[in-house]
């Protein structure tokens, strides 16, 4: 034992060293960076968690909005249907109030032409009567009652042959 | 010729206590493992700076081998084993570092002047060794009765049959040869490191020892890691049910 060099107070020092050390490694170190990494494995997986989360969610709103862009797509193209029937129905009534509206302008042109017609008719009329009165007269003025007389009544039978 | 001494050599008394050169470099040793872990744990963040990161890596990695071994039972034990492994590591390195074995004085001893080295490897101490098998064998027993009772006792103590009887006795042997074993295999290593670089550096003392440096830099390692290891081995079997082993 000697020649070995073993000493029960060396040994019972070299015990309580490591104790010593036992106890404060474990308060110093090993307590403090288990606690470190298990609070790092934590975080890491609640990020990971998280980033599973964001990505369902993710996900999600890619779904409804490719729901919404055809649920919009099928809505734009029903509406441009409704407004080519729209349109048509639009085209007809005015196509129809447009026929009408030319045929009572046809009509009433027609009317104001009869109108002008006989407006112009009258006055001709008229007018044909006061140049026959004062040819009549002129005519007449160098004649004899009964010359005038005779040619009145041959006038007169000639206007009602013609009538 | 280098001194060269199996017994650590005594440098002093204190309170009447003798203060052998093992004994001063394992306060050595202590003193910078401890002094190391404050800085390293002083300001813990989640990004952690190089000191943390090189802590982290070191307890996690020990955390994470024992956990291999140890499964659930790690968290109980993990202290003392991963104390074992950086007080043998830090020992048997400090024991490399330049001046421990060189550095001492001269004394008479039955005549003749001798010289006595300041600072030998801690482990190079077979009180040190002796003192650390002790420790884990004892918690070994301790942890084996608290766990599984007086069913413990039957594995050296068994008379339901003569096997199991002999059986029980070289389980008993085995106990006690494991202190020898392990203060031995770990004493035995690094003293024949250290003669090895002494006997290297006294024949060639440029260059040649530092293969041999890195050499027993690994040895170091090893060491830790099988004093460590079996210790972790041990435990487990201690807390195993006693049909497990028979």
């Amino acid at each position: 034992m000697e020649q070995l060099g073993i000493q029960p107070q060396a040994l019972i020092m070299q015990v309580i060293n490591f104790t010593i050390l036992v106890v404060v490694l474990t308060k110093l170190l090993y307590k403090p960076i288990l606690g470190m990494l298990d609070k790092r494995r934590k975080e890491i997986e609640e990020g990971v968690k998280l980033t599973e989360k964001l990505r369902l969610e993710e996900e999600k709103l890619t779904l409804r909005r490719e729901k919404l862009l055809d649920e919009a797509r099928s809505d734009a193209r029903r509406m441009l249907e409704e407004a080519k029937a729209a349109g048509k129905e639009v085209e007809k009534d005015v196509i129809a109030a447009a026929g009408k509206e030319a045929a009572d302008i046809v009509e009433k042109a027609k009317a104001d032409a009869q109108r002008i017609h006989d407006g112009l008719a009258d006055e001709i009329r008229k007018e044909s009567a006061t140049l026959a009165s004062e040819m009549v007269t002129r005519i007449l003025s160098g004649l004899t009652v009964a010359e005038q007389h005779k040619i009145v009544a041959r006038n007169l039978k000639e206007i009602s042959k013609s009538n | 010729m280098p001194h060269i001494s199996l017994a650590a050599e005594t440098v002093g008394h204190l309170f009447g206590v003798p203060i052998t050169n093992g004994l001063l470099t394992t306060w050595i040793g202590m003193a910078a493992v401890v002094t190391l872990s404050f800085l390293a744990t002083r300001n813990l963040v989640l990004v952690p700076g190089k000191g943390q990161l090189v802590a982290e890596i070191l307890i996690g990695g020990l955390h994470s081998l024992f956990a291999s071994v140890m499964k659930s039972q790690v968290k109980q034990f993990f202290p003392l084993l991963a104390t074992l492994f950086i007080f043998i590591l830090s020992l048997n390195w400090v024991g490399l570092l330049p001046g421990v074995g060189t550095i001492g004085f001269r004394e008479m001893k039955e005549g003749q002047t001798a010289f006595v080295p300041l600072f030998r490897a801690g482990t190079a101490d077979l009180n040190t060794t002796l003192a650390l098998a002790l420790i884990a064998i004892v918690v070994i027993q301790i942890v084996g009765f608290r766990t599984l009772g007086t069913s413990y006792a039957k594995k050296f103590i068994n008379l339901t049959s003569p096997i199991y009887f002999f059986v029980g006795i070289l389980e008993l042997v085995s106990e006690f040869s494991k202190v020898i074993s392990f203060a031995f295999r770990l004493f035995g290593n690094i003293f024949a490191g250290e003669v090895l670089l002494t006997v290297i550096a006294f024949l060639i003392p440029i260059i040649a020892p530092i293969p041999f440096l890195g050499l027993e830099l690994f040895v170091g390692i090893i060491q830790a890691l099988v004093f460590s290891m079996l210790t972790s081995v041990f435990l487990l079997n201690a807390t195993a049910a006693h049909n497990e082993h028979t």
